[in-house]
């Protein structure tokens, strides 16, 4: 562990507010808590939000995964892993269930996080309801009333035009039947793992300083309508190149060298565990 | 922190304060479950260690506090945090010691607005381990508690978790209720969470409603434990 910081990065005041704003957010399931979001030496698009909220989580003894778009091998997330190193001495692991922290970007794991467990998300833009409203005085008012008609009604012509939501991600859901939640730019895939889940998910965006969380066996409903249900995305029979798996979230690649298209899992750690599985099997 | 008083401690403001905030957030999560800040709170001089770990964990010069009218514990969680002491009304952390008057906190208490319902009380209430006191059998319900989970809580309990829901806060409203032991074992009760199928485990006699309040204060240890 390098000397010349604090240990894990952030002064003791710092982590203070954010674990008091954490707190505040686990008691208001899908609220967003404001805090003053600190200045990290790292650039923007990195997820300030989630790097914060690990940082003021993370002591000995924990073991810390860090994917980005389900990659634990993506440069972002190598680099996170080794930031948060250099300042914690803890552990990394690519393994999900080996991990107490996982900090993520735009996946939730395809194996189901366990009770004490925490996934920490990077958030760009945690408001839901920005996509109908510019104005964050505004979009306050709507969630302090529980205004969320003009949100129902862009996504009902959405359904009117396109014949279908046209959301692919940060698709908008209903936190305990009171706060409107943007869950991150996780795919639809993933907005059912939120639903009375056995971890906790912790929401941590930067930039619009703001915390917000989703408890263990919290209700969390993506928006549908009576005749229109939530649908996740549909790979159509296609499965992984690489492990064979039908059931799990799946990244298009493009070949350049013989110009096929391929599908793969997104979770490379899952991805890599089941192929290795399998070989053992045929041995 | 330079007072007399934090030099003899050997609470670690990094390390102990980082696993205590990670007990709370549990508790936090996991409603009625209990978690122990013994081994933190051990490592704290004072006249009520478990407290002085949650106000060194969490309080700090940003923040305000109460501690109703026990001045010594005021002094020491002052000197140790730099925190602000308030009155009820406007205190970000309130601390109800044992005679400290739990009716008054819960009920000026500041529960936020609508717009803003995390600037609300935390309110950190001292749990007599009693024996012998009868207990009373709740059921609670909410986020981070699987379908239900059933518990024994003393008397005071239940009576502030009463005196809770009678305040009828509009919810996103309302205060978040930790409750800890002198033995560090701790458990919350956040807004959102309810119970009901209020019984005493023991209704051998009953005290008029009048007599309740009056009755805690002489309540004998009794210990919370999960039944289920
Ligand atoms: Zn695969």
């Amino acid at each position: 562990m390098s000397k010349n910081y604090n240990y894990a990065f952030l002064d003791e005041g710092s982590k203070r507010e954010i674990r008091r704003a954490t707190l505040k957010a686990v008691a208001i399931p899908g609220y967003q808590v404001p805090f003053g979001s600190r200045e990290l030496p790292i650039g923007r698009g990195w997820g300030t939000g989630g790097i914060q909220l690990t940082l003021s989580l993370i002591g000995p003894g924990d073991v810390l995964k860090v994917i980005d778009q389900g990659s634990d091998e993506s440069v972002n997330a190598v680099n996170i892993k080794k930031f948060v190193g250099l300042c914690t001495d803890i552990e990394t692991t690519t393994e999900t269930p080996e991990a107490t922290l996982i900090q993520s970007r735009h996946r939730i794991p395809e194996i189901p996080l366990k009770n004490g467990q925490i996934l920490i998300f990077q958030v760009p833009l945690p408001e839901p309801l920005r996509i109908v409203e510019a104005r964050e005085e505004v979009t306050k008012k709507m969630h302090a009333e529980k205004d969320y008609a003009p949100l129902w009604l862009q996504l009902y012509e959405s359904l009117i035009r396109y014949k279908k939501v046209t959301l692919a991600s940060e698709y908008p859901c209903l936190v305990e039947g009171r706060y409107m939640m943007n869950p991150s730019p996780i795919p639809r895939f993933d907005n059912p793992k939120l639903h009375k889940a056995e971890c906790l998910y912790l929401f941590g965006a930067g930039r619009e300083k703001k915390i917000y969380a989703v408890p263990p066996y919290t209700d969390v409903v993506s928006l549908a309508f009576d005749d229109v249900p939530f649908e996740i995305e549909s790979f159509g029979g296609k499965h992984c190149r690489l492990c064979g798996s039908t059931d799990t979230y799946l990244d298009e690649v493009f070949d350049q060298q013989s110009g096929k298209r391929f599908h793969q899992c997104s979770d490379t750690s899952y991805c890599r565990k089941l192929s290795s599985q399998k070989a053992q099997n045929r041995e | 922190m330079k007072t007399s008083l934090s030099k003899k401690h050997d609470f670690d403001a990094v390390f102990d304060s980082q696993k205590v905030y990670r007990l709370v957030l549990e508790a936090l999560s996991h409603p009625t479950k209990v978690v122990s800040i013994q081994e933190h709170a051990n490592k704290l001089q004072g006249s009520n260690p478990a407290y002085l770990a949650l106000a060194m964990t969490l309080l700090d010069n940003e923040v305000s506090f109460n501690t109703c009218e026990n001045r010594q514990l005021s002094d020491e969680i002052s000197s140790l945090t730099h925190a602000t002491r308030t009155v009820v009304e406007e205190a970000d952390f309130i601390f109800v010691s044992e005679a400290g008057d739990w009716v008054a906190v819960i009920e000026h208490a500041q529960c936020g607005s609508l717009a803003n319902p995390h600037s609300s009380a935390t309110v950190i209430v001292q749990n007599k381990q009693n024996s012998g006191a009868p207990l009373n059998q709740l059921t609670f319900r909410g986020p981070g508690i699987d379908a239900r989970a059933t518990v024994l809580v003393t008397q005071t309990v239940k009576e502030i978790l009463e005196l809770r829901d009678a305040q009828c806060y509009e919810y996103p409203q309302g205060i978040d209720l930790i409750f800890v032991s002198d033995e560090g074992a701790l458990f919350a009760i956040p807004r959102l969470v309810s119970f009901d199928g209020a019984s005493q485990a023991d209704d051998s006699f009953s005290f008029p409603p009048f007599l309740q309040a009056l009755r805690s204060l002489f309540e004998e240890p009794s210990k919370l434990k999960e039944v289920e």
